[in-house]
């Protein structure tokens, strides 16, 4: 909910005063946010490796990526890696949600010790994963062993890296949409659900005609954050596959790390990163359009 | 459902109930043991010798080793990270209080002329990809000195803690009686004093939850304070990932300081836990 509308003639007033509040935000946001941006947007159109050449280039930076397949094949895996991790966790959350909203006793604390992953810095669950995935030693590995599997890649194979990364990720973020599902199945109202159950429909229809459609805003708010978080994919490719094998895992934040601070190719990693917030601010807009803030503080 | 009398039908349906709340249960109990498992192992590996840690069978036996927990303090910088991490940390979270508590206020009290607008400017800067700004910050921070600083970091981090927290503080203020606030004014009460003196206080707890979630993000961060601190400034998640060494990973230490790092955010999180929903969901489920 917004504000509740102040009638009367102090309203006026009232609005002139709230904007001395926010000074302090503008100031902060201007300097942290619409800097950056607009730097990066002018030295998009410079050629700069952080040495004493300084040269206006107009949108060469732009083409070269426009042919460059590393840049190509980073969108194309962030894209991949995005869907596939959201949709995972989308209906592993979904469908966790509504197993424990129907239990009684331990409800609370499943649902605490279920959110414990979210804690977890990237980097650990890197390191987590990389100990329990790893080929020859990996305890993952040995389970499989024993019914049977022969040893599986995951992180080092070409085929299974990214695979691996995905479910790594829905190991560690589930929890973010099973909890906001969870508050949201909280929150639906009763009778309607019982209304629905007395007039003898399945559970299956109740879900897909009642339960689904009512959560619906608060669907598209978890989809929309878990979306934008996937394509800023870093930490957990940093810190297990780095990229690899080959360019299986190569993601746009990677690429543009590396570009930046291995090969101080600084004006054509923010050309990468130009294109790449547009290309998240129209995914944000999209989602907007949805009505995702409807109701919400957002 | 159809068939037989009413009540052998509700009997039915009792039954088919309590068999579903049973499975219910047992993929539950499943989902958690699969959560935890990942962290359990992770603390084995940290208490068991380098050869007890990766021998096939993994022997399920042995006598826990803690010494990783005494000896990582004085290793790879850990100690000084640890504490860079508690200075960004606190620094951080009273910079996006400041910040976002009277820009809260003013969106809760006021019909802010253009709210609609900082909305969405909020909800961008929250979603930037970190790297546009961070490579022109990099360039920044190197001509002030910034660089390698835990200020730098606690300043940089206000980008995605003050929209956080904004979106928070507002959901805690909306929960306070409007009318209170209006009798603080018409007692004479400045904006500010009515700010400082009513809804701070009334909305304590939720300002408290908002800190410690605003901390636990801003303790694990990982690509800003990877890009943005070298060796002085560096932080505790980015020192564990340090434990690499050069000739081979030391997976001891290196999880033994992961583990270090992860419990303190856990206990944050208990102490918060009841406010946890309402913060990992930005306050947007009411």
């Amino acid at each position: 909910m917004t504000a509740p509308s102040i009638s009367g003639p102090i309203t006026r007033s009232r609005a002139d005063r709230g904007g001395r509040f926010l000074v302090p935000l503008v100031l902060s946001l201007g300097l942290i946010s619409i800097y950056p941006t607009v730097y990066s947007l002018y030295m998009s159109f410079f050629d700069w490796n952080w040495g004493q050449r300084f040269n206006f280039v107009g949108i060469a930076n732009y083409l070269d990526l426009a042919s460059n397949e590393l840049f190509r094949t980073a969108l194309l895996n962030t894209f991949v890696f995005a869907i596939g991790a959201v949709g995972l966790e989308l209906v592993l959350g979904l469908g966790l949600a509504l197993v424990v909203n129907r239990l009684g006793r331990g409800a609370g604390i499943i649902r605490t010790l279920l959110l414990i992953p979210l804690m977890v810095s990237g980097i650990a669950v890197a390191i987590v994963w990389k100990i329990l995935l790893d080929p020859t030693i990996g305890i993952v590995n040995y389970g499989l062993h024993l019914v049977g599997i022969g040893s599986i890649g995951f992180l080092g194979d070409p085929n299974m890296a990214m695979a691996s990364i995905i479910l790594i990720d829905t190991w560690w973020q589930t929890a973010f949409v099973f909890i906001v599902l969870s508050a949201g199945l909280q929150g639906l109202p009763r009778e309607v659900l019982e209304a629905a159950e007395v007039d003898g429909a399945t559970t299956l229809q109740r879900l897909r005609y009642v339960t689904l459609p009512l959560l619906r805003p608060i669907l598209i708010v978890v989809l929309m954050f878990r979306t934008i978080d996937c394509l800023k994919v870093f930490a957990i490719i940093f810190g297990t596959t780095g990229g690899g094998p080959l360019t299986t895992t190569e993601s746009v934040q990677i690429l543009a790390y590396q570009t930046a601070f291995r090969q101080t190719n600084m004006s054509l990693s923010m050309t990468m990163m130009v294109i790449f917030a547009v290309i998240v601010l129209v995914v944000v807009l999209a989602y907007l359009r949805l009505g995702v803030t409807r109701g919400t503080n957002l | 459902m159809s068939g037989g009398t009413p009540s052998a039908w509700r009997l039915g349906r009792r039954q088919r109930r309590r068999i579903g709340t049973g499975v219910a249960y047992v993929i539950a109990i499943g989902a958690v043991l699969l959560t935890l498992f990942p962290l359990y192992w992770l603390f084995v590996i940290s208490t068991k010798t380098p050869r007890e840690a990766f021998e096939t069978p993994p022997s399920l036996i042995y006598v826990p080793d803690f010494s990783r927990y005494f000896s990582i303090w004085s290793s790879a910088g850990f100690g000084h990270a640890f504490v860079n991490s508690i200075i960004v940390v606190i620094v951080g979270v009273l910079l996006a209080l400041l910040i976002a508590a009277p820009a809260a206020y003013a969106m809760v009290r006021f019909r802010v002329r253009g709210g609609r607008w900082l909305r969405l400017w909020l909800l961008l800067a929250y979603t930037t990809p970190e790297f546009l700004f961070v490579i022109p910050m990099y360039v920044l921070y190197q001509q002030f000195g910034l660089y390698d600083t835990q200020i730098g970091l606690a300043l940089i981090y206000q980008l995605f803690a003050v929209p956080f927290a904004t979106w928070l503080l507002q959901s805690f203020f909306e929960e306070v009686p409007q009318d209170l606030g209006d009798a603080a004014r018409v007692d004479g009460c400045s904006e500010l004093e009515t700010l400082l003196r009513i809804y701070l206080p009334l909305a304590a707890p939720g300002v408290a939850a908002t800190a410690i979630l605003v901390g636990i993000n801003m303790w694990n961060e990982v690509t800003i304070a990877l890009s943005l601190t070298f060796d002085q400034g560096r932080t505790v998640t980015i020192a564990v990932a340090g434990f690499r060494g050069y000739a081979a990973i030391r997976w001891q230490e290196m999880t033994a300081a992961a583990v270090t790092a992860v419990v303190p955010m856990i206990v944050f999180a208990a102490v918060a836990q009841r406010y946890l929903v309402k913060g990992l969901t930005f306050g947007a489920v009411k």
